[in-house]
């Protein structure tokens, strides 16, 4: 084939310009650190990568919620723990006061204690956490107990439970919540049906039972307070089981999320060393372009003519 | 034979290679004339002088200047230009859309929504909490202006596409009278024996850069005139005359222009948008530029207004059969689409018109149930509902997807027409290259060549000179001898 010098100078041209195109795409990578720019660059990947980012972003809010629930269970724990210490103590003093012992007056004292215990265990009702009250189900944003020194409305009694019994759920994972509270309604007062207690009532019974001196309303008190305190235990059971949930929980988001990231990083990470070896041979391909054009076009027939 | 034949032996050496040098040094000084033939100076010898005893040769003469050019390569290169040309245009729109969808370069549309889903469970934590509220109102307010502002940039590729047509029209309309203009040099020069070869190399050339415009066919007539048409039949120039490109808005297109051609009798006009508009890549960058409009980028604002609808849909209707904290319901998120009567589909231009209806936090429908009955408002039901609608598998146009999931398949998309469009430059502009050598190899002008032919030709006319020296010698003899 007849080369022309014009020939030459295009073949020149476009290879420099080729080499300088890859040397600018690898260079891209290094200063990226991904493989992966712009869709173009490899539409399936990109898309799959994509695909993978969404997964892993609602990963971390599973975790974030786990979080909340964390906070919310803990809490609960420790005003049921609380619970239990003022039941236990309620019995210890029921105990006391059925023996014949003693005397009206000191009975008097015992149902003083009594009631203080009760408003403590109302107020234990009202616990919150981050202005939110967590016995109330979906009443937070008020006291779901109407307390003693409270104002109540008119019909309303102290000790009353003014929240519901709905479960607060969070999403934990695709498909699947766990309920972060406990009804306090169900958990003090009962919910009517045989084998629950109204810890309240039992509470407000043996007042009366004190402050009368009946000494047998006393005594039959203690078996109520005895399930009372089954029952709180029961509630500290089911959170602590919710409390595991969620631990495994975190656990399985742990693992994928790391799964996640890794299938990521090899979808639109750079290989660096692979990388930098090809952008060294670029370099090296470049150099040599340009050194064989200066050897090539320095040569013409008029350097050799007279 | 007498001594003077001498003489004109040697003057026609002298006179032909004379124009031989000529020929040489408007090879040597053309060489980097873009377009240029070599041209050769083809001898050969005179006819003898039938009258003297022993007929010899008379000389030599310059038989014509020949221009050494490839027809057939020349039309592929009309062709690959057109392809080029289309490619080209082709490709710098699907960058500009590609970069649109990029989310690799810097959070765009894919993550916010993820964000807005995100927020939505941070309100079922919290559905009460000012700052929750608040912050799944700057969520969708985000995801509205991303919607909007994809819209707007889109159809800004649109509507620049419809305006480059001004200047494309008008550089081929400039083309083509040119090239009415050199139809008639060329046939009056070669009518009168004259070379025309350099008017026929800005002819090709013209041609050539025409077809990087528009794709066009032509014939070499026996007049010396070219006829350049449309491929469709259309005429574009004949003999002197040449036809002109214009535009008019076509109010059936959103007022965008339609491309006219007026004949080049300068009487029929005819409406040749169709016929420019071919898919097959080979139609120059007018017809690039016109599917860019029309064709290419609409899939993509179609595929986000599929997304706002659907996505406003969804969310409105779960929004709407909650209770905000006020105690109302049936509120919508988003405001709802106008209604479109068809043949315009449902789902048309939502992506621009997508607005928030909210503006109050205490709007937001977390709970399910009016909280304003019980205090219930801790009520997170809705807020849960209207979260997971971010892994539901919804009935788009593509199959069923998560809203995420149809996004990122239009992300995939713009980078496989992106993709396309790459190679397709690349491959367009590898063939030409080889083209361009293949006629560099034939036509063009090798330096090398040249100069050895310069040193070959002056020898020549040396020798020419010298012959005419010894003729003056020999009659300066012959002279003498008579005195």
């Amino acid at each position: 084939m007849r080369v022309t010098d014009n020939a030459t100078a295009r073949m020149v041209l476009a290879t420099l310009q080729q080499q300088q195109e890859r040397v600018y795409t690898l260079q891209q990578q290094v200063s990226s650190g991904m493989r992966i720019n712009a869709p173009s660059d490899d539409p399936v990947s990109a898309q799959q990568a994509l695909d993978m980012k969404v997964l892993i972003a609602a990963n971390d809010q599973y975790s974030r919620n786990i979080a909340t629930g964390n906070t919310w269970l803990a809490q609960m724990d420790s005003s049921l723990s609380d619970m239990n210490n003022v039941m236990v103590r309620a019995r210890e003093l029921a105990t006391q006061m059925a023996n014949g012992i003693y005397d009206a007056s000191a009975r008097q004292s015992a149902a003083n204690e009594i009631q203080g215990l009760k408003d403590q265990l109302i107020s234990l009702g009202n616990s919150q956490i981050g202005g939110k009250y967590i016995f109330g189900g979906f009443v937070s944003d008020q006291p779901p107990f109407i307390t003693t020194d409270g104002v109540p409305s008119p019909g309303d009694v102290a000790g009353d439970f003014k929240g519901t019994d709905d479960p607060i759920k969070i999403q934990v994972d695709q498909q699947s919540f766990v309920a972060i509270n406990y009804s306090g309604g169900k958990l003090i007062r009962g919910d009517g049906t045989s084998g629950t207690t109204d810890i309240v009532d039992t509470l407000d019974k043996l007042i009366t039972a004190l402050n009368s001196n009946d000494t047998n309303n006393v005594r039959s008190s203690i078996v109520k307070i005895n399930s009372s305190i089954q029952q709180i235990q029961a509630a500290q059971g089911d959170v602590g089981a919710r409390e595991n949930r969620l631990e495994k929980a975190g656990d399985v988001l742990t693992g994928t999320r790391d799964y996640l990231t890794k299938a990521l990083s090899g979808k639109q990470d750079a290989d660096f060393i692979q990388v930098l070896s090809d952008l060294a041979k670029q370099q090296t391909a470049y150099q040599a372009t340009l050194a064989s054009t200066a050897m090539f076009s320095k040569i013409s027939l008029l350097d050799y003519m007279r | 034979m007498s001594v003077s034949d001498v003489f004109s032996i040697g003057v026609s050496a002298l006179y032909a290679h004379k124009l031989a040098l000529e020929v040489t040094s408007e090879n040597i000084s053309n060489v980097n004339t873009p377009g240029y033939s070599k041209q050769t100076a083809i001898l050969e010898s005179a006819l003898p002088n039938q009258d003297s005893r022993f007929p010899v040769g008379s000389g030599v003469r310059v038989a014509t200047i020949r221009r050494v050019h490839d027809d057939f390569l020349q039309k592929q290169l009309v062709s690959s230009s057109s392809s080029a040309g289309n490619y080209d245009i082709q490709q710098t729109a699907m960058q500009r859309v590609e970069q649109l969808f990029n989310e690799f370069s810097a959070a765009g549309l894919g993550t916010d929504l993820t964000s807005f889903f995100n927020a939505w469970q941070d309100l079922a934590n919290n559905p009460s909490g000012q700052a929750e509220r608040q912050a799944v109102l700057a969520q969708g307010d985000t995801l509205v202006s991303d919607f909007q502002r994809m819209n707007n940039n889109l159809n800004q590729v649109k509507s620049d596409a419809n305006q480059s047509l001004q200047g494309l029209t008008s550089d081929v309309n400039d083309k083509l009278k040119t090239l009415a203009v050199l139809n008639d040099q060329i046939q009056q020069l070669e009518f009168q024996g004259g070379n025309a070869n350099e008017l026929r190399d800005s002819r090709d050339k013209l041609i050539q850069d025409l077809s990087e415009k528009v794709a066009v066919t032509y014939t070499n007539e026996p007049d010396g005139t070219v006829t350049v048409s449309l491929p469709q039949g259309a005429t574009l120039v004949t003999k002197n005359q040449a036809g002109s490109f214009s535009l008019e808005a076509d109010p059936g297109n959103s007022g965008f222009f339609k491309v006219m051609l007026t004949d080049p009798g300068g009487s029929v006009v005819s409406d040749v948008t169709q016929a420019l508009k071919i898919a097959d890549g080979n139609q120059g960058e007018i017809g690039a530029t016109l599917q860019v409009r029309d064709s290419l980028v609409d899939g993509f604002i179609s595929g986000l207004d599929e997304l706002a609808y659907k996505l406003a849909e969804q969310v409105n209707s779960v929004h709407g059969s909650g209770y905000s904290l006020s105690g109302a319901t049936g509120i919508d998120f988003f405001s709802p689409p106008i209604v479109l009567t068809p043949p315009a589909t449902p789902t048309a231009g939502y992506s621009r018109s997508i607005a928030m209806n909210i503006t109050n936090i205490n709007d937001i429908a977390a709970a399910f149930t009016n909280p304003t009955a019980g205090g219930t408002t801790g009520d997170n039901r809705n807020a849960l509902n209207i979260a997971a609608l971010a892994t539901k598998s919804n009935s788009m146009s593509t199959g069923n997807s998560t809203f995420s999931g149809y996004y990122n398949s239009l992300v995939g998309k713009s980078g496989v027409a992106a993709q396309v469009a790459e190679r397709g430059a690349t491959q367009s502009s590898a063939g030409i290259k080889q083209l361009r050598d293949m006629r560099d190899s034939a036509s063009g002008v090798s330096l090398d060549e040249e100069l050895a032919n310069l040193i070959a030709y002056q020898k020549s006319y040396e020798g020419a000179a010298k012959l005419i020296n010894v003729g003056t010698d020999m009659l300066d003899t012959v002279l003498s001898l008579v005195r």
